[in-house]
């Protein structure tokens, strides 16, 4: 199993979230409403939130398990997260954020410039990340994710705010990454044709 | 010669005593500030009003403090002295404190607001790239708080420049030791025939002082517009 | 709105009448003196007010820094001075009522030590302050413009001492400041006047100047010339006379001795 999670957590005086399931291979996308707390799962899959209660396998290994007391920390998750908004540091240059998660990357796997090529963002490693468009921005964070030598990767709306045809490009690559990588992807999204195109197994929130 | 060679030696005084007073003090700001920025404990509130003190205390009465503590009778200056063989009092190293002191409210302020102003999701994706706690405190909180960080101590610097009431109080004037500018200036005021000399360190008094606050400024604007670079 | 506007009426009111009644009152006389004085002086204001008069207003501070506040137009009634150019230099700028400046009291130049301490120090030419002194400092007034400093400097160059302990001077900005480094313990010797040494329990007199190593000290007074009160010139004619003298006498003052001509 790929995933396993089931987690509950309080969010406020009036909300709570909970969510179960389990997953297989391949890219399982988390599909559901704007604010039902997609993004609170991925975080807590992160080990960015805690939850209340619950546990968090991923690929045979327990990140979080409240019975009894586990809860590895963040650096240590080896998870690959693509945030929506990029959240490139902006005062690293392009080749500075890929660069960044790298001493981390147990097994060589990709050199930076084929990672570079990979994406398409060769032309764009000296660049800064002010200087970028939605699309070149979203490749970064993918390749800066990428080179971190995750186990996993955990995409938050990866595309929700890139135009159309920049929309197809990182969607083709987020294809060839799931295919070529072999990671288990846990990809979030309210867009159902994204889901469709790109998931083998979907999780309904809300 | 634009000043006569003992009114450099005042001069040199003044930015050396400042500028100690601010390197010294920098490390206390900032851990300060980053405390009261990141921190949840009981009596943050007496910190930090502990921390604004010498900025709406009577400087008299800052220096009068740092008298009758940092004093060769003072519990802590006659330890200094026993253990060390360090004085403060009659040097220019206490005049370097007396300035530092001063200086500690407007650098924690500074540094307090550009450290409230790093995007802590930054240092989110950081920690999820597998950074350390350190790692993330040094390639992403100081870089980015940097710009703010720099115009506190800027301004602490012009203020330390300025600093007369504790100064006098703890130190007293002693040309060629604790005399700085402020200082100079007010015991020139004493002599007659001095309209010249005050006139002349007055003025290097506004230069320096402007120059700092100028200079803090933009590199306050350097801190706000630079923040995150944001890309969507 | 009505509160406010009652809130500030009221507010205007008392504010008219404690106008008008600080302008009502006589004025009691404003007399700026030296520091050295502040005992004997409050000593005799209150010895005056005990003859039925307004209580002089008193404001110590060095002779330099009270010149320097007439020259500037200071809106005072006397002016005592802890020697005579100061006086000069207000005499000059032509702020003195003419006729009304003499010269009434003296005073001797002491080196003190904190209570606490022991020895004597023998004061003479070429004598060993500055080994005395150690790493400790001299506190002084201000030898370039306070007279305390200037007479103190005066003495210790005319015994061949003072370049031996120039840079080892903390300079107060009047004689009382200097007093207090030593009344705690922060400085080990200090020159002031015989009287603030003998005002003060915290320090002991350990020597003398003698005399002829500095100007004499003398302490003129004189009534300003933009004095407005009416009482100035009773309360100095008071200061100068046979019993005003003998109120400064038992602060330890001395007579005043005219310079030889």
């Amino acid at each position: 199993m790929s995933f396993e999670i089931d987690v509950r957590r309080r969010m406020g005086p009036e909300t709570e979230i909970a969510l179960r399931f389990t997953a297989g291979a391949g890219l399982t996308a988390l599909f559901g409403p704007s604010g039902v707390g997609k993004t609170s799962v991925l975080a807590m899959v992160a080990g960015l939130l805690r939850p209340d209660a619950g546990h968090v396998r991923v690929a045979g290994e327990t990140l979080f398990d409240a019975a009894r007391g586990t809860n590895v920390p963040i650096a240590r998750r080896t998870a690959g997260y693509v945030f929506q908004d990029a959240r490139l540091f902006p005062h690293f240059s392009v080749r500075g954020n890929l660069r960044y998660g790298m001493r981390r990357a147990a097994r060589p796997g990709m050199s930076l410039d084929e990672m570079a090529a990979f994406l398409g963002i060769a032309a764009l490693l000296d660049r800064w990340p002010r200087t970028l468009s939605g699309g070149e921005a979203q490749r970064v964070a993918i390749g800066r994710a990428l080179l971190s030598g995750p186990r996993f990767l955990l995409m938050d709306e990866p595309l929700a705010s890139l135009d159309l045809t920049r929309r197809g490009e990182v969607m083709g690559l987020i294809e060839r990454v799931r295919d070529e990588l072999g990671l288990p992807i846990l990809y979030v999204s309210h867009d159902r044709r994204e889901v469709d195109r790109l998931a083998a197994t979907v999780v309904e929130m809300g | 010669m634009l000043l006569s060679p003992d009114e450099w030696q005042i001069v040199r005084l003044s930015l050396r005593v400042s500028g100690v007073a601010v390197a010294l003090t920098l490390p206390i700001a900032f851990g300060l500030a980053y405390l009261l920025a990141r921190g949840k404990f009981p009596g943050k509130i007496l910190i930090d009003a502990l921390v604004h003190l010498p900025l709406v205390l009577p400087p008299v009465v800052t220096g009068w403090l740092l008298l009758i503590g940092f004093g060769l009778r003072g519990p802590i200056g006659s330890r200094l002295h026993d253990w060390f063989g360090l004085t403060l009092i009659f040097r220019w190293t206490g005049a370097a404190l007396a300035a530092g002191i001063m200086a500690l409210p407007l650098m924690v302020r500074a540094m307090r607001l550009s450290i409230e102003a790093v995007d802590r999701r930054l240092e989110g994706a950081a920690r999820t790239l597998g950074a350390s706690g350190w790692r993330v405190f040094w390639t992403i909180t100081v870089p980015l708080a940097l710009p703010g960080v720099l115009a506190g101590v800027v301004l602490g610097f012009a203020r330390s420049i300025g600093e007369f009431g504790a100064t006098i109080t703890f130190v007293s004037n002693i040309p060629g030791e604790t005399e700085t500018l402020p200082i100079a200036i007010y015991a020139a005021l004493q002599v007659p025939g001095s309209n010249a000399i005050v006139t002349r360190l007055a003025l290097i008094s506004v230069v320096l002082s402007l120059g700092a606050l100028v200079i803090s400024e933009m590199l306050s604007r350097r801190a706000g517009a630079g923040r995150g670079g944001h890309v969507l | 709105m009505r509160l406010a506007a009652r809130f500030f009426s009221v507010l205007l009111a008392v504010f008219a009448t404690l106008w008008l009644a600080t302008a009502a009152t006589a004025k009691p006389p404003l007399v700026l003196a030296a520091a050295s004085l502040q005992e004997s002086l409050n000593a005799a204001a209150d010895a005056w007010a005990a003859k039925h008069h307004e209580r002089p207003v008193l404001s110590f501070a060095s002779s330099s820094a009270l010149a320097k506040q007439i020259d500037a137009g200071a809106p005072a009634d006397l002016f005592i001075s802890a020697d005579e150019p100061w006086m000069d230099d207000v005499q000059k700028n032509g702020f003195l009522a003419p006729g009304t400046r003499i010269s009434f009291l003296g005073n001797t130049l002491v080196l003190v030590a904190p209570a606490a301490s022991k020895g004597m120090v023998a004061i003479r030419a070429g004598f060993p302050l500055a080994q005395a002194l150690g790493d400790g400092k001299l506190s002084m007034a201000d030898p370039v413009s306070v007279p305390a400093g200037k007479y103190g400097k005066a003495s210790l160059t005319a015994l061949g001492v003072w370049p031996s302990v120039k840079d080892k001077v903390v300079r107060g900005d009047s004689v009382r400041a200097a007093l207090a480094f030593v009344e705690r313990g922060e400085a080990p010797y200090g020159i002031v006047y015989a009287t603030d040494a003998l005002s003060s329990k915290a320090v002991r007199i350990v020597g003398v100047f003698p005399s002829s190593s500095h100007p004499p000290i003398t302490y003129p007074i004189a009534r300003l010339a933009a004095s407005t009160s009416q009482e100035a010139e009773g309360f100095r004619l008071f200061l100068i006379s046979a019993q005003g003298r003998a109120i400064f006498r038992h602060y330890g003052f001395l007579p005043h001795r005219p310079q030889a001509l």
